[in-house]
């Protein structure tokens, strides 16, 4: 899908694009970590631009009725998950789908309506130091990234510093496990 | 449609509506407020009055607010464009007294910006002055919390009232285009939210850019609409890191928010602020300087215990500059909930 993504941004951008109040040739992607003992929350909020909505939509919709059914959401979830990484230590982690919904097919279509994306992954104990690297590589050519993690509802867990890629697709955090 | 902070002012008590022979003029802010709406009211059918008028604790209403145009999420309670003349003047005349002179003139920017975009879209019906949306939560007083909502396409202005107390968070305070002609002036709403932040960016040293300075690209709010109540691990340059002079800049940004609100609850407002100030950050990214008269298309962020501010100028086909969105919270006091959840 990513090759079609890309065709149908290209000819956004070769076409006039007057300034607009909606998202057009960009695919949002912002993703919020919560960070817990032995749990990370990942929620995925996917903005489609309009010109994207199409191919995005194509690519979801498989019975192509102009509906995103919850089977067809669940798919197009676990496809998602498939071009994410996150890691504690080194150690790759399994993100499973908790949630998935979408905002009505008419605000998605104007580049304005978000698929939002619940996902956890159990953390094995380890030492109190932690490394995390979060990575998104879904839809690489067309999105922008958004990664940031909530101040943590545990106190015992102090993030101690953020790193990103200049893209933001690539995101580190370091954090502390007290007892 | 440019006024000056003082032509502001003058409007603003202009609309404030006069009151009743006999009546005892309202000693406080609050009190100004509450005969304000109730001048609203009174102006209205009964059908408008129940349009406009919901529970405090309803909700869905509460949070039914955007940075979209209305056609896209639809408001509740009474659009100014079905109101007769008199019925708006009086519902300008609430939002005036809710807001201080500048922050009802931004305002009015605000909306009249709307109007120049429906004027250069060749009058496209999805904006202008008139879908600018008014609601009442819960009954007007000066002792029991109620909530006024003001808002449309790029602006979401929620007032609890609670006592002496205007709480203001959460807002969404934007614009486009954010900058226009009127009467042969240029016209910036949010000019001062650029200009005062990239004088503070100047102001910092080389090793406290490198602190402030972000270096990834932050292509939209992180906190905006849907957000309520969150808080994300703070970054950029720490206010305990700067020197005086700096901080003052610092906080001259954050009244350009905390200023919309009326007087003296701006000023309470401005007091909790300073109070975690030690613990508030700064964050750029993207270019740190701006042409003259234009406004940054960087995005910021200030962030403090009380505190969210994001400024963020949006690309969407178009120059950045020119289509703002800003965010102003208190993660802990969305909705004045600190205080009304104590009653």
């Amino acid at each position: 899908m990513n090759a079609r993504l890309a065709a149908a941004a290209l000819l956004v951008l070769l076409a006039a694009t007057p300034a607009s109040p909606h998202r057009l040739d960009e695919y949002l992607q912002a993703t919020t970590l919560s960070i817990g003992k032995g749990r990370i929350r990942a929620e995925i909020s996917l903005t489609p631009g309009a010109a994207l909505f199409p191919v995005v939509m194509a690519g979801i919709d498989a019975d192509h009725d102009g509906a995103l059914s919850v089977p067809e959401r669940q798919s197009h979830a676990e496809r998602v998950l498939r071009d994410l990484t996150l890691s504690v230590d080194g150690r790759p982690l399994a993100l499973r789908v908790v949630s998935s919904s979408a905002a009505s097919v008419e605000e998605m279509k104007v580049g304005e309506g978000a698929i939002e994306l619940v996902a956890e992954a159990d953390v094995p104990a380890g030492a109190p130091r932690r490394s995390l690297v979060f990575e998104n590589h879904h839809a690489r050519q067309v999105s922008v990234y958004l990664a940031n993690c909530l101040v943590p509802a545990d106190p015992a867990i102090r993030i101690t510093s953020q790193g990103r890629s200049g893209d933001q697709s690539e995101y580190r955090v370091e954090y502390v496990v007290g007892r | 449609m440019r006024t000056s902070s003082r032509t502001a002012a003058l409007l603003a008590a202009a609309l404030i509506p006069s009151l009743p022979a006999g009546a005892a003029p309202a000693e406080t802010a609050t009190g100004r407020i509450v005969a304000a709406a109730h001048t609203f009211l009174s102006a209205l059918d009964a059908k408008q009055r129940e349009g406009v008028l919901f529970r405090f604790d309803d909700a869905e209403q509460r949070t039914r607010w955007s940075n979209l145009p209305v056609r896209m999420v639809p408001r509740g309670g009474l659009s100014m464009g079905s109101l007769t003349e008199a019925q708006r003047t009086a519902a300008l005349g609430l939002l005036a007294a809710a807001l201080s002179p500048r922050g009802f003139e931004k305002v009015q920017q605000i909306v009249e910006a709307d109007e120049v975009l429906k004027a250069g879209e060749n009058g496209n019906p999805m904006f202008g002055r008139d879908l600018y949306f008014l609601s009442i939560l819960g009954t007007p007083s000066e002792k029991e919390p109620w909530m006024l909502q003001f808002g449309g396409h790029h602006l979401a202005v929620n007032v609890t009232v609670a006592g002496p107390r205007g709480i203001l968070t959460p807002s969404l305070i934007g614009a486009q285009p954010a900058l226009y002609t009127a009467n042969g002036k240029a016209v910036r709403p949010l000019g001062q939210e650029s200009d005062k932040a990239l004088a503070l960016l100047a102001a910092l040293d080389e090793s406290q850019k490198k602190q402030a300075i972000l270096g990834y690209r932050v292509a939209d709010l992180v906190l905006g609409p849907g957000k309520d109540g969150r808080t994300i691990e703070p970054e950029g340059l720490k206010a305990s890191a700067m020197n005086e002079r700096q901080r003052g800049l610092l906080l001259g940004v954050i009244s350009e928010w905390a200023g919309i609100v009326h007087e003296s609850a701006a000023a309470a407002r401005m007091d909790e602020i300073k109070a975690g100030l030690a613990e508030t950050w700064f964050a750029w990214s993207g270019e740190t300087t701006a042409v003259p008269g234009r406004n940054t298309k960087a995005y910021y962020r200030i962030q403090g215990p009380t505190l969210v501010i994001e400024y963020a100028p949006q690309p969407l086909g178009g120059d950045p500059s020119l289509h703002i969105h800003t965010m102003y919270r208190d993660p802990t006091n969305d909705y004045g909930r600190k205080v009304t959840a104590a009653r």
